[in-house]
């Protein structure tokens, strides 16, 4: 069991300790080149060095990046080298990023960096895949995303979006476990796939077990089956056009995934948004965080059986939809957002709405608290379940509710703040658990947090003014103008017509989604289309310490701990 | 390509039939639409859509649908919601043949009824390609009104269907299960 | 004024704890381990039994009797409106079509009589399977030509039956003020807006009003005293 955590002491901005980086650009003469100018320190690296570089800045007491947040490749096919890996670093100790890429051709391979930092392994699966890079020292370098019928690497700028492969049942994916050693008894163990079609895997996930008993003792995981290719859409669509894909990133929260897109466009493009919009943002986020851990916690609980529970939380849900659709039309995927601000104004009814809901979701969460905070069965089933430490899990890749729980406070609101967050009151909840009975806690007391937040901007009222940007080359001119005047007309026809020309440049731009730390990694090179737009999801390295967590428990632990760590699959395979 | 919809001008006059087959013919017909057992194939944002359904503030039980299966041998209304791709689509195949006849497929969504907007490398274009669908479910995702809709859509047109098609198939002598199957066989596969 | 935001970023400065296993082992209470807890939960589910069974409002809405109030901002089935003569609004600019993300918008131009109206619509076919209901059509119309409605009521038993047309997506502008949905303008709500900015202002003004009566009151008793 846990209590909550006593508030961490505020220490004093360290930013960007470039002594210590220096340090370590001493230690490897020739190989780094610093890039000026960018939203990050940005390496570009020499790949004989990688790894070495790498345990460097993790080891390093004055650099601690112990975290690798993502990576991803980008083609460049009229240069030489042609691809580049871009690794994103974070040093939770001193809130510091690093960006590295690594120039290279097809033929050079990568070292793998799972010594360095585990959540690697996936990574560097779908970098082969989308890229065709190779890594040398991975031990299951195939395919993540596509299937196994697929030929071609499709985030290459010459694979044609529209080409797809059929996959017979003859060509599925074979499972790859690391069986432990010296297990001598064949006869009593047993096989079973679990999924893809299967109530408790959430619709899309397979997971495969090797049984001993009732112990899992071995297990392979396949993801992939709702690839919906939204890196290489993004790539075919206008920067406007490219918010509706966004939603479906993680659908149950999906206001967040439009903010955090726009928001990194704008820093882009430098544009503004007004206090209104920013006030909305933050308020509508919110209620997103607190449908999406509705959600979660709902499907957990009807994992392990509690049906009641899921009625209780799908009723907010519902209320939280009804003020959304008053504001933009849609109950599920809003794409409400658009760069510069929101796409249409809030409804004359918005603040009392919002206030109806403050008091309509805290008895239902005060239900399900009732029914199964205190109730043994459900501990029996989620204390000690899937327990990872803090620092296992940093080491994972790990941001969100699931590492609070382990005891790392780290939440992108608190550390850098964005949009209202460092002008309300409210606390960052952490638990030392660790386990599933924690995930689930800490969801509840971020409800609670959520909701004093809204409160707080709701008391301070809603700030007069535009929705959107009065940029005309960002923002389309309001309709009383685009009716009238003909130069209103002409913007509204150039943005249409040509989209947003968002000048050359790339940045990474960060949100607390309501799994973790949902990052954007955008370049363009000054057209109306991006070059290229990567999505950082938060699920992607919790799902892949799925085998470590559930190996050496039963079969029901895992269901349960797969409710808990909250996957969900727009968000995992884009 | 649905199941064909019979002329209204056919006879309906069956030789052979007794008052009391056909009052059991239709209390079999009242029992099998107001009984649909979704077997909900979600895998996106739809799913939760459905869920929202399922839930109190909608109700799909009032329809029947109370008892959502997880097995494709006990549902008989295979409800895609969903985008699926090519990977999932070996699945989807296999559990629609898992499925016992009589059943129907219900396709929600944008994704999963053409594709939607993900016209992409991965992207299954229509589940049509490889299942035939009885229903398709416009919007992305559809609310639960829309999918509570198609289901009714679905209901009229299994009555009506059935009681066409029984009394084509006894004039025409065959028993009704092969002409079923001949029906089966004889729908187009997608090329 | 908002408070000032506070000094400092990382909230987390090392070491890490220890591994949970070995700091937090698992007490249960004796009321815990006897089950007890459970009555708390029965006493809420019964709550809510009771409480349905005996009148209590439901939540459920009774589709297809009763229909969800779903806002005017809705974005359900698209709208080619009209003009009064009753022709078609849209001029064939295809800034539709091209703000489409799922391009399944079809137009095929031709040319109208009318000089002032150079074009018009011959074929203007929307795939509704393959729409996704962004509005983006109607944030992208330059004449408000199409707008979205209220309903939600489409399914379809083919394809083919899907692609609705000009004809089927026609209806006049005044079409029942109910059953609109996500448009450019809200008429409806800058009346309520400019409403609630008149009360806000009459309060004002009435507070104004009452100081300047109580001063008045205040010197004209200081001229009789």
């Amino acid at each position: 069991m846990s209590t909550l955590a006593p508030p961490l002491p505020e220490t004093p901005e360290i930013g960007q300790d470039l002594d210590a980086l220096a340090g370590v650009l001493a230690k490897f003469p020739g190989s780094i080149t610093p890039q000026e100018g960018l939203d990050q320190p940005t390496w570009i690296v020499r790949r004989e060095i990688l790894l070495d570089l790498a345990r460097e800045l993790r080891d390093n007491p004055a650099t601690q990046f112990d975290m690798m947040l993502d990576l991803c490749g980008v083609d460049f096919p009229d240069r030489q080298p042609r691809f580049d890996a871009v690794y994103h670093l974070y040093s939770m100790p001193r809130g510091a990023r690093l960006r590295l890429k690594v120039p290279l051709n097809e033929d050079q391979p990568l070292p793998s960096l799972i010594p360095v930092w585990k959540t690697a392994n996936w990574f560097e699966r779908e970098l082969f895949d989308m890229f065709g890079l190779k890594v040398t020292g991975h031990p299951n370098l195939r395919r993540l995303l596509t299937h196994e019928g697929f030929q071609g690497h499709a985030l290459r700028k010459d694979y044609d979006p529209a080409r797809r492969w059929i996959l017979t049942e003859d060509q599925m994916y074979q499972p790859h476990f690391d069986l432990p050693e010296g297990q001598d008894d064949l006869f009593e163990r047993m096989t079973v796939n679990i999924g893809p079609s299967h109530p408790a895997m959430h619709g899309t996930f397979r997971l495969m077990a090797v049984l001993d008993g009732e112990t899992i003792i071995a297990s392979d995981v396949e993801i992939g089956y709702l690839h919906r290719c939204f890196e290489k859409m993004s790539e075919t669509h206008t920067w406007n056009q490219v918010i509706p894909y966004t939603d479906r990133l993680n659908y149950c929260s999906s206001f967040i995934n439009n903010v955090g897109y726009c928001r990194t466009v704008e820093k882009l493009l430098g544009v503004e948004v007004p206090p209104k919009a920013v006030w909305a943002r933050t308020i509508l986020s919110e209620f997103s965080r607190i449908m999406d851990h509705c959600v979660c916690n709902g499907s957990t609980l009807v994992d392990a059986g509690a049906l009641s529970n899921f009625w209780y939380f799908f009723q907010p849900r519902e209320e939280i939809y009804g003020l959304l659709e008053s504001c933009c039309g849609a109950r599920l995927t809003v794409s409400y957002g658009r760069i510069g601000g929101l796409s249409q104004d809030l409804p004359p009814d918005f603040v009392e709405r919002s206030r109806r809901l403050l008091e309509i979701i805290p008895p239902f969460m005060e239900d399900v608290e009732k029914l199964i905070d205190k109730n043994r069965i459900w501990q029996d089933r989620t204390v000690g379940i899937a327990a990872i430490s803090g620092e296992e899990a940093v080491n994972w890749g790990w941001t969100g509710p699931c590492l609070r729980a382990s005891g790392v406070g780290y939440d992108v609101r608190r550390a850098h703040p964005y949009d209202l967050y460092d002008t309300v009151d409210w606390e960052v909840p952490v638990l030392q658990g660790g386990d599933v009975y924690d995930r689930y806690r800490i969801r509840m007391l971020e409800i609670r947090q959520s909701l004093k937040i809204i409160r707080q901007l709701l008391d301070r009222g809603m700030p007069e003014g535009p929705w959107i940007t009065s940029d005309p080359h960002v923002a389309l001119p309001p309709k009383e103008a685009c009716y009238n005047q003909m130069e209103s007309m002409i913007y509204h026809f150039k943005l249409i017509m040509d989209g947003i020309q968002v000048p050359a440049g790339e940045v990474y731009s960060m949100v607390e989604g309501a799994n973790g730390e949902l990052g954007f990694y955008i370049i363009s090179d000054g057209t109306s289309k991006p070059y290229r737009c990567h999505a950082r999801g938060p699920c992607f390295p919790l799902f892949s310490t799925f085998s470590r967590l559930i190996n050496g428990g039963s079969l029901s632990d895992a269901i349960v701990s797969l409710g808990g760590l909250n996957i969900i699959a727009g968000e995992l395979e884009r | 390509m649905a199941l064909k919809v019979l002329d209204d001008k056919d006879d309906t006059k069956i030789i052979g039939e007794s008052w009391v087959t056909t009052r059991f013919e239709d209390l079999e017909d009242w029992a099998q639409r107001n009984s649909f057992w979704p077997f909900p194939f979600g895998t996106a944002c739809c799913a939760i859509e459905f869920m929202s359904t399922l839930s109190s503030h909608y109700d799909v039980s009032r329809f029947g649908s109370e008892v959502v299966r997880f097995s494709p041998r006990q549902s008989d209304v295979l409800l895609v919601a969903g985008t699926i791709n090519d990977k999932m689509a070996p699945v989807l195949k296999r559990i629609y043949d898992q499925m016992a006849d009589p059943k129907w497929v219900i396709s929600m969504g944008a994704c999963a009824c053409s594709g939607g907007f993900y016209r992409a490398y991965h992207v299954m274009q229509g589940i049509d390609e490889i299942i035939p669908v009885d229903v398709y479910v416009p919007g992305c995702p559809p609310t639960p009104e829309g999918l509570i809709y198609g289901i009714l859509q679905l209901k009229e047109r299994v009555s009506r269907d059935r009681k066409k098609q029984r009394a084509r198939v006894e004039r025409a002598g065959k028993l009704p299960e092969q002409e079923i199957s001949d029906r089966v066989d004889a729908r187009p596969t997608p090329s | 004024m908002p408070p000032a935001p506070p000094a400092g970023r990382p909230v987390f400065k090392g070491p890490y704890p220890p591994h949970p296993k070995t700091t937090t082992p698992y007490k249960p209470g004796l009321a815990e381990r006897l089950y007890l807890p459970l009555l708390g939960g029965l006493v809420v589910t019964m709550r809510h039994f009771l409480k349905n069974l005996f009148g209590a409002k439901m939540y459920t809405i009774q589709y297809p009797e009763e229909r969800r109030d779903y806002s005017h901002r809705f974005r359900g089935h698209h709208i080619l409106t009209t003009r009064p003569d009753g022709s078609v609004r849209c001029v064939a600019c295809y800034l539709c079509a091209q703000a489409c993300p799922a391009e399944c918008i079809h137009i095929e131009a031709g040319e109208h009589p009318d000089v002032n109206i150079e074009k018009y619509p011959v074929v203007y076919e929307i795939d509704m399977l393959r729409c996704i209901f962004c509005g983006y059509c109607v944030d992208a119309c330059p004449e408000e030509a199409i707008i979205m409605s209220n309903n939600y009521d489409m399914a379809y038993f083919n394809r083919e039956q899907s692609i609705v047309g000009k004809g089927d997506l026609m209806k006049p502008y005044t079409f029942d003020e109910d059953r609109l949905g996500y448009r450019p303008r809200y008429p409806e709500e800058d009346a309520k807006r400019s409403k609630m900015r008149r009360d806000a202002f009459n309060l004002v003004d009435e507070a104004k009003k009452a100081r300047e009566r109580e001063e008045l009151a205040a010197t004209s008793a200081t001229k009789a005293g």
